[in-house]
């Protein structure tokens, strides 16, 4: 399956999934006008990679600064996916935080109170 | 063979089942959107609450930026004053009819306010003349004259480098105080309006506190021969609007000067 990547803007993160290595990340800001559009083709990747050829281990890297309410809702949307296959495959998440953002720190936390059946490491740097 | 109603039976259970599932996962989603909203409230309330924060310290750095370097334009300008034993308010004077001349110009005012600032480093190039000239109480030989002309290039080179808008503005004046609207000024015998407006403003104030000042080498002017002149210099030494400015306002000049008078 064709990898899927996005460039960042001022209102988007960049994004990078990777069928081949299995590497999926997304770094940056998180405002788009609209929200929803913006994560569709995510959602319909990472749907398809799932259920197609997905590799032996995949790892999620999620590096976002900030991001607004309805980037929230389509992460818990998106884990929800990862949380569905954590039986059939080896799922990792690193949520990677700034150790002077406080407030990404808290939504990693929020994140693994949401998701305990799924891994997620905090990563501070 | 089944009967009737188990089957009946049969379908209600399913559509319970489907039922409870659909319950169960719009009461999940309904629970997380209230969360979601909680979560991302508080969180960018810190968000805003950092922003303004951060916001704050770039207003006072900026505040603190602006007072040096009005401090710095003020000192540097004092030090060009006590070199060249310019005693008393003389830049300070000067600051104040640049901008009076500005305003009337018709530059705008945060231009105008800048100018009053810049317009003191004027003579900031001759803290690097000899002092034996400087301070010479007769005429200069045409030497000495040619080595105290230097100082507008000094000064202009001393201040140039820099991308500060206040020293830029500073370095023009520093330069072009001494041309004359007829070419015939110096460093680069510049004429008319290819003299920046800063020099060409802060050559009339310069002058007119000058003449009207006791110096080493002369007693001050009385003001009949001071207008005498300036009416002689209307579209030789000075750009002609500039000086019907002064005539103009005549009265707002005197009073900066009465108000700054050398003790």
């Amino acid at each position: 399956m064709e990898n899927l990547f996005l460039e960042g803007t001022q209102y988007t993160p960049e994004i990078n999934m990777n069928a081949e290595s299995g590497v999926i990340s997304m770094v940056g800001k998180s405002y788009p006008e609209n929200t929803f559009d913006f994560y569709q083709p995510i959602m319909d990747w990472v749907t398809a990679y799932f259920n197609g050829e997905a590799k032996n281990k995949t790892v999620v890297n999620m590096e976002i600064i900030y991001f607004n309410s309805s980037s929230s809702k389509l992460f818990f949307d998106f884990f929800d996916v990862l949380d569905e296959q954590k039986d059939k495959h080896h799922v990792e998440v690193n949520w990677i935080y700034d150790e002077e953002n406080e407030s990404a720190l808290e939504a990693g936390e929020d994140f693994i109170e949401d998701f305990e059946n799924l891994v997620i490491n905090l990563v501070g740097k | 063979m089944e009967a009737p109603e188990d089957n009946l039976l049969r379908e209600l259970n399913d559509l319970k089942a489907s039922f409870t599932k659909t319950i169960d996962k719009l009461a999940k989603d309904l629970k997380r959107q209230s969360k979601i909203m909680a979560r991302s409230d508080k969180r960018q309330r810190k968000e805003y609450d950092e922003l303004q924060a951060k916001l704050q310290e770039v207003k006072d750095l900026s505040a603190e930026i602006e007072e040096t370097q009005r401090e710095v334009v003020l000192t540097m300008g004092a030090i060009g004053e006590s070199r060249s034993k310019e005693t008393g308010n003389h830049v300070k004077r000067v600051a104040e009819y640049t901008y009076i001349l500005a305003r009337y110009y018709g530059l705008p005012e945060k231009e105008c306010e800048m100018l009053k600032q810049a317009s003191p480093m004027h003579d900031i190039g001759k803290v690097a003349i000899p002092d034996s000239i400087l301070n010479k109480p007769a005429r200069f030989t045409p030497e000495e004259f040619e080595k105290m002309k230097e100082h507008a290039q000094l000064g202009y080179d001393m201040l140039k480098y820099s991308n500060r808008s206040l020293l830029k503005m500073a370095s023009i004046v520093a330069y072009e105080h001494h041309e004359k609207w007829n070419g015939k000024g110096y460093p680069n015998a510049t004429s008319g309006e290819d003299i920046h407006i800063y020099g060409r403003i802060t050559a009339l104030a310069d002058v007119f506190d000058a003449l009207g000042s006791a110096r080493v080498y002369k007693p001050a002017w009385d003001d009949e021969k001071i207008f005498n002149l300036f009416k002689e210099e209307r579209g030789q030494h000075f750009e002609p609007a500039l000086v019907d400015i002064f005539f103009g306002h005549l009265d707002e000049f005197l009073q900066i000067r009465d108000s700054l008078k050398d003790v």
